[in-house]
């Protein structure tokens, strides 16, 4: 089982904007990531969550 | 490819940095790891466990407008399928750009069969159309 909220984001609708403080390894270093860059720079995401590092995902 | 693989778990960027150089299964990694340790953006998406502060095998893709299109969400102990989200991001380009075609399931590339205008022509005429008569 297990406990999760309902999402609050819906098919065929807008994801609210949200940032995360990212690690890119093709530059070393870390980052931002933020819904509103990707809309700004017309970019698709794939958004790819996965429960932890150092396990098979 | 087109898109920005984004992965998401609720470690911190420094685990991730720590995983990726340990690691040699990910020694050619080029996407973006995001860090969500609050679980704020995890919840957002609906695959925040609170049981475990773990998130769940969710996959989301969203459109250069900022639209949620596709979402797949597997329990714990199941992988994801990279050709199954490729054909379904493939598909959502592809009916992006083609607005009066719909991918049915066994679209997997450019230049398989789609329907044309569904309307109420189609309506139990589908084998029909899928068949080209």
């Amino acid at each position: 089982m297990a406990e999760t909220m309902t999402a609050s984001v819906k098919l065929g609708q807008k994801v609210p904007d949200f940032e995360m403080v990212t690690y890119e390894p093709t530059k070393g270093d870390f980052g931002k990531f933020s819904m509103r860059d990707q809309i700004a720079s017309k970019r698709w995401t794939i958004l790819f969550f996965y429960p932890a590092d150092f396990t098979f995902v | 490819m087109g898109a920005d693989i984004v992965t998401v778990s609720t470690d911190t960027q420094f685990v991730h940095l720590a995983w990726q150089k340990s690691e040699k299964e990910l020694a050619n990694v080029r996407y973006t790891m995001a860090a969500d340790p609050t679980g704020n953006v995890s919840r957002m998406f609906g695959v925040y466990n609170e049981g475990n502060g773990l998130d769940l095998r969710g996959t989301f893709l969203i459109n250069p407008e900022g639209t949620l299109l596709n979402m797949e969400m597997n329990f714990y102990n199941v992988g994801r399928n990279i050709d199954e989200l490729m054909r379904k991001f493939k598909a959502n380009i592809y009916v992006a750009k083609k607005t009066n075609e719909v991918c049915p399931s066994k679209w997997k590339d450019e230049g398989d069969k789609t329907l044309v205008n569904p309307g109420a022509k189609m309506v139990g005429k589908v084998h029909e159309a899928l068949q080209g008569a």
